[in-house]
């Protein structure tokens, strides 16, 4: 149960994107064409749902002071976080270049640049200072991710319409995209105090 | 260059120096980090009893002074559940966080006391520890020696919105309407401070809700009247002697 | 939109500090802005902007990452394998990163605790990497870390522009929290008894709650943009 509590929270209340920029800048570029922010979205969901809880058996079971070393190694969290990190989306990188040649094309430059996505990253440091167990931590994953690719894929969508509309030429593409995101961020923020504990019952 | 040797033996060295590096810095800060923890948490506690240490001018003490007046004027007892003093702790030591996960009987609550320089009054420094908005909120509630009336509070938080939730630790405003508010009321029953959406309306229980965070108020309320329930039976006894 | 103009190893002879390193220092404020032009680094630190005084020490705080890594980068540019070049800018980032939140932790804690994870996201600050393999890789030591500093400030230029912007607005004071911190206007709408700070300019002023939410700095960022490219036509989007 709390585990959907984590989901829901992370994927639209708490998103990534719009209510802590995470990830903008893959948000930002690669947002143009609903099709290749769809592929994306897919590779950050499946990104965050491996290495937020593989980062989090490391913190518990190597960094902790109660893990297998004994020692408090905190730190070299960042270190050994970005390394999985690093790891993950190279196994992403070949499956999806496996799998769907044209896809692995159109995604080209920003497949690596998963790696240095803020939300991913973002994932791993929230769950330790929100201190999840593992099942909490691996719906935070799915949750995070799915909230990331909706944010991307919506703003896509805006995006192609937008093609089409008469916007000031200083405004044109970067500004008017911070601009959407801004104006996204707001619509988001109408969840904001919906507490998802409540309606299930964990709360009273 | 690209043979796989070169590749691991440029990685081993690269692992090996950044490894020491990091471990080096870390043993290095560890003792100002550790400080700096102390006289950060300390500062919290002694906030709830600011109005007696100058008002305003808390902000301004220094590291080294928040130090002192906690080693001189601050004594320090761990309570259990039951209301009886635990020997062997001490309350600087004791994290509600950690207190939080155990069962209810089984926890130990930190009380501070802070004696004035001229040893004239005693003030009781309650920790409490509940849920907001986003994520966990905690205080400190000083009681004067009465038990009853509340000298100050000093509240924190995880993640509340910034300019709604937030407004608990931002805004100065908020702690200090609670100063003078009563735990008990005439008949000597536990009513606690409720945190009144709209306006207070009980000059004695109640005080002004923050405009826009209605569920991180109501979570104060919450934990004031749980966080004090727990420390109820050493209250009590404490009044008894 | 990601792509950084490569500057390649310059054939003339090398000056310590003559016309292109000043340019290198420059640049990054207007012509080839990190946040505004490079789109590179607004995610991790844009959280932070509520207030002056974090996003000070968020702005050194990169700057020092971006100045060091791309000088640690650049000496040891030709010794780095092509297999592990990604895995091995990100060990130097991370050591530099954590060596920064030891740092801020042991001498300044609270504002170690008000950056929190923030601190830890300036290793995936793609301006970091973007400089790294944009300019450090194909460059001399002294003029990449030039570049770095130039990045790393042009960056805390535009952070410390939005929170100054945020902070007089949404909460009426500026550096709050610092040791000069300094009530100007307005009161605390936010709490029902609206207290008037003494000697407070605009006591009529409400504060905007708005500016104190996430979303304000996006819209910030893109008025900013609209500003600089009426008047810097040349970096007008044209697609």
């Amino acid at each position: 149960m709390e585990a959907i509590n984590i989901f829901i929270k992370s994927a639209f209340i708490e998103n990534m994107v719009l209510s802590y920029f995470l990830g903008m800048c893959s948000f930002l570029a690669v947002s143009k064409s609903v099709k290749t922010a769809v592929g994306l979205g897919a590779a950050v969901i499946f990104v965050q749902v491996i290495t937020i809880p593989v980062n989090w058996l490391i913190n518990e079971y190597l960094l902790l002071e109660r893990g297998i070393f004994g020692l408090d190694l905190t730190f070299l969290r960042f270190i050994l976080f970005i390394a999985t990190i690093a790891a993950m989306v190279q196994l992403v990188e070949m499956i999806v270049e496996r799998f769907s040649p044209s896809l692995y094309n159109a995604l080209g430059i920003f497949l690596p640049l998963i790696t240095v996505n803020c939300a991913i990253l973002g994932g791993s440091l929230f769950m330790i200072s929100r201190e999840y167990n593992f099942t909490n931590s691996l719906s935070f994953g799915f949750g995070s991710g799915f909230g990331w690719a909706l944010a991307i894929i919506v703003m896509a969508a805006i995006r192609e319409k937008m093609a089409y509309s008469n916007v000031p030429p200083a405004l044109r593409g970067l500004g008017m995209a911070f601009i959407l995101t801004g104006l996204m961020g707001i619509a988001f923020m109408s969840l904001m105090g919906i507490d998802p504990a409540l309606y299930m019952g964990l709360k009273k | 260059m690209g043979s796989s040797g070169y590749i691991l033996r440029f990685t081993l060295i690269m692992t090996v120096i950044t490894a020491l590096v990091l471990a080096g810095m870390f043993y290095v800060t560890e003792p100002y980090a550790l400080r700096s923890e102390a006289v950060f948490n300390k500062r919290a506690i002694l906030s709830a009893v600011r109005s007696q240490l100058g008002g305003d001018k808390f902000d301004e003490l220094s590291d080294q002074q928040v130090l002192d007046i906690f080693e001189k004027q601050v004594e320090q007892l761990v309570v259990n559940m039951q209301g009886e003093v635990v020997d062997g702790e001490k309350a600087e030591n004791i994290s509600l966080a950690q207190e939080k996960k155990k069962p209810e009987s089984n926890r130990l609550l930190p009380v501070f006391i802070y004696n004035s320089p001229d040893d004239s009054k005693k003030y009781y420094i309650l920790s409490i520890r509940g849920n907001g908005l986003w994520d966990e909120i905690w205080g400190n509630i000083a009681l004067e020696s009465d038990l009853n009336t509340v000298a100050g509070a000093s509240f924190d938080h995880k993640g509340e919105t910034p300019g709604l939730g937030a407004e608990i630790k931002d805004n100065p405003g908020f702690p200090a309407a609670f100063i003078n508010k009563k735990m008990y009321n005439d008949k000597g029953e536990f009513v606690s401070i409720v945190v009144r959406k709209g306006g207070a309306r009980d000059p004695q229980h109640e005080v002004d809700a923050i405009t826009g965070s209605t569920i991180t108020s109501n979570g104060v309320s919450e934990m004031i009247s749980r966080g004090i329930t727990y420390y109820k039976p050493y209250l009590d006894k404490l009044k008894k002697s | 939109m990601a792509e950084n103009t490569v500057i390649s190893a310059p054939k003339e002879k090398e000056e310590w500090f003559g016309k292109k390193e000043r340019k290198l220092l420059t640049d990054p404020f207007n012509d080839n802005n990190p946040i505004t032009v490079q789109i590179l680094g607004v995610c991790s630190a844009l959280a932070v902007t509520t207030q002056v005084y974090p996003s000070v020490v968020m702005a050194i705080a990169v700057t020092f990452v971006t100045a060091f890594s791309n000088l640690a980068t650049s000496a040891v540019r030709s010794y780095i394998p092509k297999e592990v070049r990604m895995i091995a800018q990100l060990v130097i980032i991370a050591l530099l990163v954590t060596i920064v939140e030891l740092f801020l932790k042991a001498f300044n804690y609270a504002i170690w605790k008000q950056l929190s994870v923030f601190i830890g996201l300036i290793i995936t600050n793609c301006i970091v990497m973007g400089r790294l393999e944009a300019f450090a890789m194909a460059n001399k030591p002294w003029r990449s870390f030039l570049d770095g500093i130039g990045n790393g400030l042009g960056y805390g230029a535009v952070l410390i522009l939005v929170s100054v912007v945020r902070e007089i607005t949404g909460k009426g004071s500026l550096f709050a929290g610092s040791p000069i911190e300094w009530k100007i206007i307005g009161n605390t709408s936010a709490y029902m008894i609206n207290t008037t700070a003494e000697g407070s300019w605009f006591g009529w002023y409400a504060n905007n709650n708005l500016m104190v939410l996430p979303t304000s700095a996006l819209l910030l960022i893109g008025i900013i943009i609209w500003i600089q490219r009426s008047y810097n036509k040349k970096l007008v989007d044209i697609s």
